[in-house]
């Protein structure tokens, strides 16, 4: 009864995969991409920087947007009270 | 309720500029070579990051304090909002430099948080005292009752600032940079960290001052609509 649940849950968790069992993580790959290739060197610390920027552009796409929404909140009461 | 014309909104030109200098200090700050100094190795990086978070809230919490002063010489509701929203977003900033720091302390010493270092315990102290700030204005009820009394008590809270992260830790033997009396920049600290540190500290006092200023223009509408319709 159980078995084939247990079975499936390993499925999803890679743990019964042959394929899985043997990787070995990611080393000196050679990326066709010149961008890819620069993004692999250095130790990494572009992906590091990818990240970063993702997370900062984001946080000033909300910061932005908040902005925009109390500007316009602003202009609503004053043209209300007008 | 109609909106005029639908006219686009634009955001004042200095927050564009703040966007875009943080984006390349943020950068860089990535991107340069830096010495290895030992123990610390890529981490000095921190230095761009964990800093000018401290920075940045003494700035904003400087700024509560003109405010304060301001409201008390002149008692515009005003500025005791403007007093508020600055040590609001200053209280964000302690935040950030006191996770940051764990974080950076757990793998240059060895530990998240330690009792032996004075600038941990003054300064989480420091963002107690400004926490009380908020619980004493939550006290009162009359805008004007407490508007004065957290303007007097924000100048005691600013007054102890220079004392708990300036004085004090630079008598004690500390494991931060600036400690027995040496400035923070010493010869561990590599001359060119510098040249990201300073307009770091630039770019989040502009990002903090953004905040307030959405914070501040939040509470002035929510004060505006409440007192419209009583």
């Amino acid at each position: 009864m159980l078995q084939p649940l247990i079975t499936l849950l390993l499925f999803f968790l890679g743990a019964s995969d042959p394929q899985f069992e043997d990787w070995e993580g990611m080393e000196e790959v050679e990326y066709s991409s010149s961008f890819m290739q620069l993004l692999a060197s250095n130790d990494l610390i572009f992906v590091v920087l990818g990240v970063s920027l993702l997370i900062w552009f984001t946080l000033l796409f909300f910061i932005v947007r908040l902005d925009r929404k109390v500007s316009q909140l602003e202009r609503q009461n004053r043209d209300q009270n007008s | 309720m109609q909106v005029s014309a639908q006219q686009k909104i634009k955001l004042s030109p200095w927050k564009y500029a703040v966007a875009v200098w943080l984006t390349v200090v943020i950068s860089a700050g990535f991107l340069i070579d830096i010495p290895m100094i030992p123990i610390l190795l890529e981490t000095s990086r921190n230095l761009f990051l964990h800093v000018p978070m401290w920075f940045t809230m003494i700035a904003i919490f400087f700024a509560g304090l003109v405010y304060s002063i301001r409201y008390l010489s002149n008692g515009r509701l005003d500025m005791d909002i403007h007093a508020e929203t600055a040590t609001a977003v200053g209280i964000v900033f302690g935040i950030c430099g006191l996770l940051t720091g764990a974080m950076w302390a757990r793998f240059t010493w060895g530990s998240w948080w330690t009792f032996a270092e004075p600038k941990l315990n003054l300064s989480a102290m420091a963002m107690m005292i400004y926490v009380a700030y908020f619980v004493l204005r939550s006290a009162f009820d009359d805008p004007e009752k407490r508007a004065k009394v957290a303007a007097v008590y924000n100048i005691f809270a600013a007054s102890t600032i220079p004392f708990l992260l300036f004085i004090i830790p630079r008598q004690l033997p500390s494991l931060h940079p600036g400690a027995d009396g040496n400035p923070a920049f010493s010869d561990l600290t590599a001359p060119e960290l510098r040249w990201i540190f300073y307009p770091a500290v630039i770019g989040f006092i502009g990002l903090g001052w953004w905040m307030k200023d959405i914070l501040y223009r939040y509470k002035k509408l929510q004060q505006k609509l409440e007192t419209e319709s009583v």
